[in-house]
């Protein structure tokens, strides 16, 4: 036989086996779902590109194949905790399903809120679908698993936030010679932070010489809003090798150099100095800027480098009626300080966020086999090419090699093959269930710390022992 | 005796809706007011703690801050909508062309929700978009950073409220003056009052009930504003605008402080009670002991 022959047969046998199965799937969710007809699940989650295409299409997808009403309600960062949180607390279970974000998980289990996913199908097998496997996802899943390897949502958005640059400005021959000139060196994007704020600082002159409205970078700074408290715990100050926030889990919750911790050490004073003199050169909206508006920013053309939350990065880089710089962008590990990389690779630190979120179930749901198997639905390898495209996130190791999206992968600048290779650099929120009360105590000095009212050193002085006392207050710290 | 009786089973599904969303809820907030309760403690349980949270309160300088701000927002928001709500009720009680429309669009603010005028504004003064900060720079030179200065944040604040919330104030004194007898403005003209003395010695003290109204309204309005100001600065830049309702929102529902923010709350309600009797007291008991 031909090899061109057994190719066709190949081919003849798998699709004839591809439709045998995508057949097999459809009765196992039409049987599963007969008990449940007419019954509607409510999901609550933030209005994020990857939650809007749950509910825009795999919600009604699953709604046709199964009789099974999905509601899902988009709504604020902001209003999606508290509308969780308030019914979980209560136990009223008006939500079946709850965006569960990896910072907030270990509140979250903590306090039991949740339903573990792996023995409430395990217990209940006649609901498990043959298309879904928890071994099918990234490594991101385990942020929402337990210390038993119990999964407690099913993860839907996993992004890193990369230093993305605009290609076409590295790569136009006369601001390369005109920076060349000037810093004596080729313009690449940067390794280290010296780089970064020389390249900065040279496109924010070139920008003042030409009259054009481009700065060197972006800064997410705003002086009200937690995003810059983020921005620089889980960005700025890692790549300076501060971790966890500066706070040592191990060493009683230690926060202050004094007693063990590190969020006001040398290295995080020198995180903070840079940062804000990157905040100085920034486009002038960055002291109003959250997440949304530094992808605004530099979707608008303003900002020739940045850090930017890669649900952002993905319309940045590809969706013509959003973005000005469709195919001129591309993505890069962030710049790093002497020995942030090999502990990274060493697994003793890294060198940014890995962010992201999952579906879980509350424990109050009262509708959880037909809330089990929605979330199996969204959890297969079928739905996620197409997910993936429409909203740039990666859950499942499988969507990698998909036709669709290795060629989005092109568009964005390679930003899937980060993920893919680099991915395990980077790391979620630590491991706090005091992630909310922390951040709180401590952003209204950290808004002090942007505004100048208080140095870097005297402000994270005072952030290390607010955060000792609420901990203490909370009873975490003895 | 069965008119009495009807009025009391028309009155009772209000009364029952009223303890249970009105009355219920308050002496549950005062009740967890004495407690320390946060779910994400190591102990999430309430735990009753006596006074400890009134006692906190009084050396806790970010909500002493925040009320200094809001006391100030009131203040200057208050006092200005119910300056410029009186000129233009009296400018609206003149014929003029175009009235319909102007009095129309001069009430449009008042039916978009707190939370939308929040970004309109937010779109408006964001910097290098916003078109208040380009004109404010290409015709005066002058630079607005709503994100960096504190008084541009706070004066947008008071700017935004006073858009939003005049027309209120116009429709209510619109009605108190129409609903005025003409005889004594006709007598005091007669008898050679200026307009000012008018204005001072028949006007105010006629629509004072209606002024008053219309100022414990808006100063309840005001000290519980949260959703314009936190769409719009978030409280910041720092605290500048973090007004006692912002304040308690992130006390209660990001840091999940349920003692201590109920604590707030009931602190917060009793100086809004008392803010609105030493207004009564000062304008309308004088009036009333000398009627």
């Amino acid at each position: 036989m031909s090899f061109i022959l057994k190719l066709g047969a190949s081919a003849l046998a798998l699709t004839l086996a591809s439709a045998a199965y995508a057949e097999e799937s459809a009765d196992f969710w039409k049987k599963a779902a007969e008990p449940y007809q007419g019954v509607t699940i409510r999901g609550v989650t933030e209005s994020s590109p990857p939650s809007l295409y749950i509910r825009e299409v795999l919600a009604p997808e699953f709604e046709a194949l199964t009789g099974i009403r999905v509601d899902v309600e988009t709504t604020s960062w902001d209003q999606m905790f508290d509308k969780a949180i308030k019914d979980m607390e209560a136990g009223t279970g008006i939500y079946d399903m709850a965006y569960i974000e990896q910072d907030i998980i270990y509140s979250y289990l903590a306090r039991g809120f949740l339903t573990d996913l792996t023995g409430f199908l395990a217990a209940n097998p006649d609901l498990k679908a043959p298309t879904y496997d928890e071994a099918n996802f990234t490594t991101f899943a385990n942020y929402f698993k337990d210390a038993d390897g119990n999964l407690y949502g099913v993860p839907m958005e996993a992004f890193l936030k990369v230093y993305l640059y605009r290609t076409d400005l590295f790569e136009d021959p006369k601001i390369q010679a005109a920076f060349k000139e000037k810093a004596g060196r080729d313009l690449v994007p940067a390794k280290t932070h010296a780089e970064y704020a020389e390249i900065a600082e040279f496109f924010t002159e070139y920008g003042k010489e030409y009259d054009l409205d481009l700065w060197g970078t972006t800064a997410q700074a705003h002086t009200g809003h937690v995003a810059s408290w983020y921005e620089y715990y889980e960005s700025i100050a890692p790549t300076f090798g501060v971790y966890n926030w500066g706070i040592d889990a191990n060493n009683n919750y230690a926060a202050s150099v004094a007693n063990g911790g590190a969020m006001n050490s040398p290295e995080a004073v020198e995180a903070m100095t840079w940062w804000l003199s990157m905040r100085d050169i920034a486009p002038p909206e960055s002291p109003a800027s959250t997440w949304t508006e530094v992808g605004t920013t530099f979707g608008a053309g303003r900002a020739a480098q940045g850090l930017v939350y890669g649900e952002n990065a993905g319309w940045i880089a590809a969706d013509a009626e959003k973005s000005l710089v469709v195919g001129k962008v591309g993505v890069a590990l962030p710049p790093l300080a002497d020995g942030v990389l090999a502990d990274a690779e060493a697994g003793e630190g890294y060198i940014g966020y890995y962010d992201g979120g999952a579906f879980g179930m509350p424990h109050s749901s009262k509708n959880k086999e037909a809330t089990a198997l929605f979330l199996q639905y969204i959890g297969q390898n079928e739905v996620q090419p197409d997910w993936a495209v429409a909203a740039p996130r990666v859950t499942n190791t499988a969507t990698y090699e998909d036709p669709k999206v290795v060629a989005f992968n092109d568009e964005l600048g390679g930003y899937y093959d980060l993920i893919k290779d680099k991915g395990y650099l980077f790391a979620g929120a630590p491991a706090y269930p005091f992630h909310a009360q922390v951040r709180e105590a401590t952003a209204p000095i950290f808004y002090q710390i942007l505004l100048g009212e208080l140095s870097p050193q005297e402000g994270l002085d005072k952030m290390a022992a607010t955060a000792e006392a609420t901990l203490s207050d909370l009873g975490y710290r003895k | 005796m069965q008119s009495k009786r009807l009025g009391w089973i028309l009155l009772a599904p209000t009364l029952v809706i009223l303890f249970f969303f009105g009355v219920l809820p308050f002496f549950y907030v005062v009740y967890v007011s004495f407690h320390s309760w946060n779910p994400f403690a190591v102990n999430p349980e309430m735990v009753f703690n006596g006074a400890d949270n009134f006692r906190k309160i009084v050396f806790d300088t970010a909500f002493l801050k925040s009320i200094g701000v809001t006391v100030m927002f009131v203040v200057f928001a208050v006092l200005s909508e119910l300056i410029i709500g009186y000129a233009l009720a009296q400018a609206f009680m003149r014929d003029f062309p175009g009235k319909a429309i102007f009095r129309t669009i001069h009430t449009l603010p008042l039916i978009m929700a707190p939370i939308i005028v929040g970004s309109v504004w937010k779109l408006m003064t964001t910097p290098s978009i916003g078109i208040i900060p380009h004109y404010l720079e290409e015709w005066f030179g002058l630079t607005m950073n709503i994100g960096t200065s504190a008084p541009a944040a706070f004066a947008t604040v008071v700017l935004m409220d006073i858009w939003h919330w005049t027309p209120l104030v116009t429709l209510t004194l619109i009605a108190a003056l129409v609903s005025l007898p003409p005889d004594p403005f006709e007598q005091a003209q007669i008898d050679g009052a200026g307009k000012r003395q008018i204005f001072w010695h028949i006007t105010l003290p006629m629509i004072a009930p209606a002024v008053v109204a219309t100022v414990f309204i808006r100063l309840m309005d005001a000290l519980r504003t949260v959703d314009e100001v936190w769409m719009l600065t978030g409280g910041g830049p720092g605290s500048a605008t973090r007004f006692v309702g912002v304040h308690i929102f992130k006390e209660v529902f990001p840091k999940t402080n349920y003692g201590y923010g109920s604590t707030i709350s009931v602190i917060v309600l009793y100086l809004t009670i008392v803010s609105c009797w030493l207004l009564y007291v000062t304008m309308l008991a004088p009036r009333s002991k000398r009627g």
